[in-house]
């Protein structure tokens, strides 16, 4: 397994730090949307390397989209969206959409079974399904909307970013069978650099709102996007500000503290109240023995 | 037995329906908090496991709804605050420090019966916000987000009033852990605690 060769950096629903003592470097996905064709390469050579099962069980909708959405056992896909822009010309993109590999993971700070969920020190998030308890709270912490429940396992799954391939030295199946190397990989500041060249090419080929998509609201990503239209990025069906929520700091911040101080500062209040005060005797031997 | 020395405090229903919620309650309280608080997660492998407890702890929840409906239609009449509760709960310091001077209680006191709304409105808000958490999948995120803050903020509450009932019904009135499992106090107990109830009780004998 995974965990095996990779040195953790977090842990869920942990009440010490992570083991981990070693940096790493840190490693990135980019999809360079621009060049992508919609081959959906990617997404079979995902299906192969992680032994997915397909999903057959979903109506066809009429799209050029493999699957209406993600699944448990359908880990990323191209998203197919037709834009209409402001000049009357029809856009058709053609988006890879799967776990974004947060550096501030949302689906981490909200898990409650500890170990359930990892990040390494090269930036992986990866779910450990046997410590999964399926409750979902990933799924609503989550800001892109990836996690899926298996409602016959009752355990989440998503992308690894290939973190078995990644922790042998091979980059991500998808980016392995990408033809038109819209998809590459490597540290992220490597492809950082790649990144903003590419934006400056697309800006001088007409689109002057190109852009790197590596959201702050979550600490930047491990899965980066050259997008032609950086400005619109709900056109890709990318959220536009993706943040971790206020209501999940609140939870796992100030009100942890809180529901400590009435759990443990309630009996402590009580003991030192009867240490002080005692039974109650309304007026003597009124006690009912 | 009544014609000695003893009244009857709580029916047979009455204690059945308190003890279902409690023990109900109970078990929420320890599966709630190893799914909210890491440092309470210990709690799940004593409960049977995680999985365990993401699969009981809402149909629990429901079972504790429905006897806490039971509970408040059974004592919902008693638990009205009036004018010398209200006077009463000005005065809770007295009553905390168990100084003379608080006013005479009902057959609840005003205490008891803050408490009985406070958990009543409580379950209220933990079912509702409850329902979203247990099927995640077919509500919306910003519900689920809103339901988890709800969910958390109604559990601390009434864990805050758990407690508070428990030390006092245990360690400060004496005799009340007896009134709820046998359903008699002695006349005595009910002069000194409740002493409006013992006169309207011992005149309709």
């Amino acid at each position: 397994m995974p965990t095996v060769s990779l040195e953790v950096k977090a842990i869920s629903a942990a009440t010490t730090p992570a083991p981990g003592m070693k940096e790493a470097p840190r490693v990135a996905k980019l999809i360079d949307v621009s060049s992508c064709i919609g081959c959906k390469a990617c997404e079979v050579a995902c299906q192969e390397w992680n032994d997915l099962p397909p999903s057959v069980d979903r109506p066809f909708t009429g799209s050029y989209q493999t699957m209406p959405d993600l699944s448990w056992n359908f880990w990323q896909l191209i998203k197919f969206n037709e834009i209409l822009r402001g000049d009357g010309r029809l856009e058709w993109t053609m988006t890879k959409y799967q776990c974004m590999h947060c550096a501030d993971p949302g689906c981490l700070r909200a898990c409650p079974a500890p170990g359930a969920i990892v990040q390494y020190a090269n930036g992986i998030v990866d779910f450990v399904q046997e410590n999964c308890i399926g409750c979902g709270y990933c799924i609503t912490g989550c800001p892109f909307d990836v996690p899926r429940l298996n409602p016959q396992t009752g355990r989440v799954s998503k992308c690894t970013l290939c973190s078995d391939r990644v922790a042998a030295g091979l980059e991500p199946a998808c980016i392995k069978a990408c033809p038109t190397n819209c998809l590459s990989f490597g540290t992220k500041e490597k492809l950082l650099l790649i990144a903003h060249q590419r934006v400056e090419q697309l800006k001088e080929r007409g689109f002057p709102n190109a852009g790197v998509y590596d959201p702050p609201g979550v600490g930047g990503t491990h899965v980066i996007y050259v997008l032609p239209h950086a400005d619109r990025p709900e056109d890709y069906g990318l959220p536009k500000d993706p943040k971790v929520s206020w209501t999940l700091k609140l939870w796992k911040g100030p009100l942890k503290w809180l529901g400590h101080l009435i759990v443990f500062g309630g009996i402590l209040g009580a003991f030192v109240h009867y240490l002080r005060f005692g039974p109650h005797r309304a007026r003597e031997e009124d006690t009912g023995k | 037995m009544a014609e000695r020395d003893e009244i009857q405090r709580f029916t047979m229903a009455e204690r059945l329906i308190h003890w279902a919620v409690a023990i109900t309650f109970v078990y929420l309280v320890l599966s709630g908090l190893a799914l909210f608080y890491p440092s309470f997660y210990w709690l799940a492998s004593v409960l049977g496991g995680g999985p365990v407890i993401r699969r009981w702890h809402p149909i629990v929840g429901v079972a504790m709804f429905v006897f806490l409906l039971g509970m408040y239609l059974q004592w919902r009449r008693d638990m009205k605050l009036d004018d010398l509760d209200r006077q009463w709960l000005r005065q809770v310091g007295k009553y905390i420090r168990h100084e003379e001077g608080v006013p005479e209680s009902g057959r609840f006191n005003a205490g008891q019966k803050l408490l009985f709304k406070t958990m009543s409105l409580m379950g209220l808000l933990l079912l509702l916000s409850g329902i979203p958490l247990w099927f995640p999948l077919r509500f919306s995120r910003s519900l689920r987000e809103w339901s988890i803050l709800v969910h958390e903020i109604a559990a601390l509450v009434a864990i805050g009033g758990l407690i508070a009932h428990i030390y006092m019904g245990t360690a400060v009135v004496r005799g009340s852990m007896r009134a709820m499992l046998t359903g008699w106090v002695s006349r005595a107990w009910a002069r000194a605690h409740h002493p409006r109830w013992a006169r309207e009780v011992e005149r309709t004998p």
